[in-house]
């Protein structure tokens, strides 16, 4: 009978019945205010417990994160500037950025409290434009999804639990030498070619003269394998350096897959191509976005922690460390985002 | 009057009155109280100790109702919860009928034995319905902190179930 009974449950719920939804609903009606009254109720004791357990830990990351936030002052500033230029550029081009769409500022209220679900609570739901689905970020980047939306409070599901799932991006910078090439010029007003040479080679130097008297100096003989033209400059000698289109940072999609509180989360399903190349640890994983995604392009996910290989055509499988830390959450930004196809049609 | 004071006056309204409340000390302070990193699972306990003192029947039934009071605040399907606590108090039942006359260190050792039982009982269900992916080392973990907890708590946890499920004189 209880069996039976459990199972006709799971069955109803898993096909989305409406009984289901507005029992959930009358009881979230009835318990809140309860919960709310236990909570304050048992106020001191939580205080007491965190006072007695955690007070050299709080003493601990307190001095841990005065010198992390004297490193990155420096560095925030100049990162401020890269993604004011990277958003000014993705504007120019007509291309989506994180700065155009609304986010909603919600507080953690609660955590799981089973152990078998990595999910927390936050005072924010549907009154604020909050819909199942959408990306739940911190300060420092993607943290989960909204799985349940409730008229005041929302349910997000972290990347940590082995039910989520999203498609991102792995950006990789292929292991190579940089291309520097020399150019010494005695007619400047004539626009000169630019011949990348990779400086690894042992091979010997070799001068090319062309009809307007520039000369390029290359350290492989007769190798052109791309041609730049420069702006006229002053006559003199001037180094620059031009990537080869090898040496630009590829991205290959995957899925990342959450794998429990104690285990780091996995991209699964990368292309093992050549192009691709060998998956440097370190390298960020963003995510893809796209029309099906359900969250926007290049939000930091985390980066490679370790490379699985895999035999055959698996592909590789990458352990992730996120950048967002999910043991301590407070303050959360809920995208107001949806993908083309899950918006309501007018 | 009579009827309503009667149905106010039952073991099961009694119990679901207490099941709230013990719900509400599972969302609020045992989520925040996490020793090892791990959430004490009292309503479990509840329903492990209603089965250890009332038998398969009133355990199971407990398990039932608790569960999916438990289901209604999570974002599982609802009835895995049922499923789990349910099969945790009549497990907890069982035990207690092999003894003869169970005495307290025999309840002790059920509420260890099925309060493990019951955390392993959770992800087993999960995994019935596609949500895999719990059954991993960590669940020893689980398991053990959860089972000494409860122990503790188990003094407590008789009391309540005692006062809740026990039958008193109807209004005539």
């Amino acid at each position: 009978m209880l069996v039976l009974t459990a199972i006709i449950l799971i069955t109803l719920d898993l096909q989305n019945s409406s009984t289901i939804s507005n029992l959930r609903s009358v009881f979230g009606t009835v318990f809140r205010p309860i919960e709310s009254t236990t909570r304050v109720v048992t106020r001191p004791v939580n205080n007491a417990w965190h006072g007695i357990f955690d007070y050299n830990n709080v003493l601990d990351e307190n001095d841990r994160l005065r010198e992390q936030v004297a490193q990155q002052e420096g560095a925030t500033i100049a990162a401020a500037a890269s993604v004011r230029l990277a958003q000014e550029l993705l504007a120019l081009n007509g291309l989506p950025t994180l700065a155009g769409i609304n986010a909603v500022t919600a507080q953690v209220i609660g955590d799981s409290p089973t152990n078998f679900s990595q999910t927390i609570e936050i005072n924010q739901g549907s009154e604020s434009g909050i819909r199942v689905g959408m990306p739940v970020l911190n300060a420092a980047g993607l943290v989960g999804k909204i799985t349940k939306v409730f008229t005041d409070r929302a349910i997000v599901m972290l990347i940590t639990d082995p039910d989520f799932a999203l498609s991102i991006k792995v950006v990789n910078i292929p292991r190579t030498t940089t291309t520097t090439t020399t150019i010494a010029r005695s007619n400047a007003a004539v626009p000169s070619p630019v011949v990348p040479v990779d400086p690894g080679s042992s091979a010997g130097t070799a001068v090319e003269t062309t009809t307007t008297t520039t000369t390029t100096t290359t350290t492989i003989a007769g190798f052109t394998p791309t041609v730049t033209t420069l702006p006229a400059v002053p006559s003199g000698v001037s180094s620059i350096t031009v990537p080869l289109a090898s040496e630009l940072a590829v991205r290959e999609t995957g899925v990342i897959e959450g794998r429990g509180p104690s285990r780091q989360p996995i991209v699964r399903f990368i292309d093992n191509s050549l192009r691709f190349g060998d998956i440097q640890v370190g390298v960020p994983i963003v995510t893809a976005g796209g029309s099906q995604s359900l969250s926007p392009p290049d939000i930091m996910v985390g980066k490679v922690a370790r490379v699985v290989e895999r035999l055959g055509s698996a592909g590789p499988m990458l352990e992730i460390e996120l950048v967002a830390d999910l043991s301590n959450l407070s303050f959360l930004r809920v995208l107001l985002y949806q993908p083309i196809t899950e918006k309501p049609v007018p | 009057m009579n009827r309503f004071l009667t149905i106010m006056a039952s073991r099961w309204t009694r119990l679901v009155l207490v099941l709230l409340i013990v719900l509400s000390l599972q969302t609020t302070v045992f989520t925040e109280l996490r020793p090892f990193g791990v959430a004490v699972q009292v309503v479990l306990l509840m329903v492990v100790v209603a089965g250890s003192l009332f038998g398969v029947a009133i355990g199971s039934l407990t398990g039932l109702v608790a569960g999916l009071m438990y289901d209604m605040i999570l974002p599982t399907p609802v009835g895995l919860g049922s499923l789990a606590l349910g099969l945790a108090g009549a497990t907890a039942g069982l035990l207690i009928y092999f003894f003869n006359e169970p005495t307290w260190w025999m309840r002790s050792i059920a509420v260890v034995v099925v309060s493990s039982l019951g955390e392993i009982y959770y992800p087993l269900v999960q995994a019935t319905v596609g949500l895999d992916g719990w059954l991993q080392l960590r669940l020893l973990k689980v398991v053990l902190v959860v089972s000494i907890c409860n122990l503790l708590l188990s003094p407590l946890a008789i009391l309540v179930c005692r006062w809740t499920l026990s039958e008193r004189k109807t209004f005539a």
